[in-house]
């Protein structure tokens, strides 16, 4: 039989009961939309995590206080809520003065409640040095960056998130040259940042106050050590290169000799990439094969109905084989309807996953103001029409198998 | 055209040997027109199975056109059914969601005709059978006898040197049995072999012999008399 023929048979036989072919492919429907939508929202998870990465700026190093003895991906002690007084502004003018070092912007952090008028919200502050706008790639978008000797003088300026402003002032008002109150402290606020979502570590810059690191340091915090310094590579070097230099450095300012009692820990954005990676990618697995057992009972209720089918076909396959079908023949265009059938399922799961991928995209752009980017992986989508097509093969071939076998007398005799 | 020698065909049924044909021998030239009679259980559709390929006997020869049935794999025998032999079931055995169009293409779909080939030929087998007005329409909107009908356009789209029928009118009644029997008359009168099973004599009377088969064995081979052609004419 002419493959040409055998695809139009098998259109025909799945046309002649349309709605149990649909209820057929409902299963590898369902199957095929959640891979592409888990796919999909864990690509663009991804997506949004390394440009918010990036978005900080290129070619940066950042050092947390505390080793991370295990590996690079451990938490250091910092992160774990321990205080730990390791950095400092020796380590900070050191590090500036060193050839593969373009800038070092050192920051401290607290919670404070900040108020304006009647409205208050309790925040981050960050405590950071002038050079911190342009190394972070966040220039205020109304106003301006307070400036060196802001932070020299102990002047209470401060820049604010775009959602602090929102909540503090309202839609109506200009926050630039108001005061607010930051945990009692009265400060002038100079500028407003644009919309940046959450920033590296974790906090969301869109509510945060930045306020001279001086003023932080000595009169709301009363500390002299920093809780991170970021540190910008000079672009003529490798960041490989710069990576050894802060360590040799910050080594002989704490007289470290064994590596493995380093009191900071160092990381560079590749480092946060790929450690944000892999958990965006085992995430994806993970829910990608959840996704996956529903196409495998998709792929079982493939089987199951193309069982009646050839059960109820008997005779047919009978007549076939009798005006001359080969066994191929008849394994040829059941299998073939079955891999229609997962096909024409794969496409439409495809659309259904699309569609719901694009409305929770525009419901993530509705509803949050993280910048989420819409990605539809074309991995995701040949891989739908590849698993789509393999599980009809691999579920059609047994009631295929079972057709090709009948007896042409026995099968003609069937009532 | 196809001969068998000492044909034997043995069921295995709950570990005992039941058989079906014991000793069949006779042979069929081309262009006559014999009919299988029996009782039933006398082994008449066993033999059909047997002539037609659908089936391979346990002892004997078998030869259909000098070739033995024992030297032919399964691929073969399924090449012969659809080049040079034609079927017509008592039950029809059309499709009926598919029109008669689609129900006559069968055959052909299996022999590779090009599509504008198919077309001619199936418009001709279904001329030949006296239903070109329902070409297009639903085997399943038809009554018996134009159902059986284009069973034979089927029959007869690949050009088939034989035909087998079994029990063709068996579902028929009178007036389009008469019809049927008609039909294939006059294919045979054209040259075709038909081999028709029945267990009705006065339609097994319109073959020119007649084997009659009696608990799996041959029990007469005669041709039909002068005077049963002249009744079965006179019955018309």
């Amino acid at each position: 039989m002419l493959l040409n023929d055998a695809f139009k048979t098998a259109k025909r036989s799945l046309a002649q009961s349309k709605m149990r072919s649909l209820l057929t492919m409902l299963g590898i429907i369902i199957g095929i939309a959640s891979v592409i939508v888990l796919m999909s929202i864990g690509k663009s998870a991804e997506a949004l995590i390394v440009n918010q990465v990036q978005s900080v700026g290129s070619n940066l190093v950042f050092v947390i206080p505390g080793g991370s003895p295990n590996n690079r991906f451990s938490s250091p002690a910092a992160s774990q809520g321990i205080v730990i007084t390791s950095l400092n502004e020796r380590d900070a003018e050191a590090l500036q003065r060193e050839l593969s070092v373009s800038n070092v912007v050192a920051d401290v952090r607290g919670q404070a409640q900040v108020v304006y008028g009647d409205n208050d919200v309790t925040t981050t502050y960050n405590g950071t040095t002038a050079n911190h706008f342009a190394v972070m790639n966040m220039m205020p978008e109304r106003g301006y960056a307070f400036s060196k000797s802001d932070v020299d003088s102990l002047n209470r300026v401060a820049v604010i998130g775009q959602q602090l402003a929102m909540t503090l002032f309202g839609p109506n008002v200009d926050p630039v040259n108001k005061n607010i109150r930051v945990k009692g402290l009265t400060f002038r606020v100079v500028g407003v940042l644009p919309p940046k979502g959450t920033g590296t570590f974790g906090i969301d810059q869109d509510n945060l106050v930045l306020i001279p690191i001086s003023v932080a340091q000595h009169e709301m915090l009363g500390i002299n050590h920093y809780n991170d310094l970021i540190v910008e590579g000079n672009p003529a070097y490798e960041q490989s290169f710069i990576k050894s230099r802060i360590t040799f450095i910050l080594r002989q300012n704490h007289g470290v000799t064994d590596p493995a009692k380093d009191d900071f820990t160092i990381r560079t954005q590749e480092d946060l990439l790929s450690l944000l990676g892999n958990i965006t990618s085992i995430l994806t697995i993970f829910l990608t094969a959840i996704a996956s057992i529903s196409l495998i009972v998709g792929g079982i209720g493939i089987m199951n109905i193309m069982l009646v089918s050839v059960s109820e076909r008997t005779r047919e396959i009978g007549l076939r084989k009798a005006v001359g079908a080969t066994d191929r023949d008849i394994l040829q265009q059941f299998l073939i309807e079955a891999v229609l059938l997962t096909m024409l399922g794969g496409l439409l799961g495809l659309l259904f996953g699309a569609l719901v991928v694009g409305l929770i995209y525009m419901a993530a752009v509705r509803f949050s103001s993280v910048g989420w980017v819409f990605v539809l992986p074309m991995s995701a989508v040949v891989l739908a029409l590849l698993v789509s097509t393999f599980s009809g093969l691999a579920f059609g071939i047994y009631p295929a198998r079972q057709a090709a076998k009948k007896n042409p007398i026995d099968a003609l005799r069937y009532e | 055209m196809l001969a068998v020698h000492n044909l034997q065909k043995t069921y295995i049924q709950a570990e005992n040997p039941t058989p079906a044909l014991q000793g069949i021998t006779f042979s069929v030239d081309k262009g006559e027109f014999v009919s299988i009679m029996g009782p039933s259980g006398s082994g008449k559709s066993t033999l059909l199975n047997i002539l037609s390929f659908l089936d391979r006997p346990t002892g004997g020869t078998y030869t259909f056109e000098g070739k033995s049935i024992d030297d032919m794999d399964d691929r073969a025998l399924a090449h012969v059914r659809n080049q040079d032999m034609g079927f017509v079931f008592q039950s029809f055995n059309l499709l009926a969601r598919l029109t008669v169009y689609e129900n006559v293409e069968i055959p052909l779909l299996y022999s590779q005709v090009p599509v504008a080939e198919r077309r001619e030929r199936i418009e001709e087998a279904v001329r030949s059978v006296g239903l070109p007005e329902k070409l297009f329409v639903e085997a399943g909107r038809l009554s018996g006898g134009q159902k059986q009908r284009v069973a034979i356009a089927r029959a007869l789209v690949t050009d088939p040197a034989i035909i087998f029928a079994d029990e063709p009118t068996g579902n028929l009644d009178s007036k389009s049995g008469a019809q049927v029997l008609e039909i294939l008359e006059s294919l045979n009168q054209k040259g075709r072999t038909i081999i028709l099973v029945t267990h009705e004599t006065s339609t097994a009377e319109f073959a020119s012999r007649i084997i009659h088969l009696t608990d799996g064995k041959i029990d007469s081979d005669r041709p039909v008399s002068k005077a049963a052609h002249e009744h079965r004419h006179f019955q018309k």
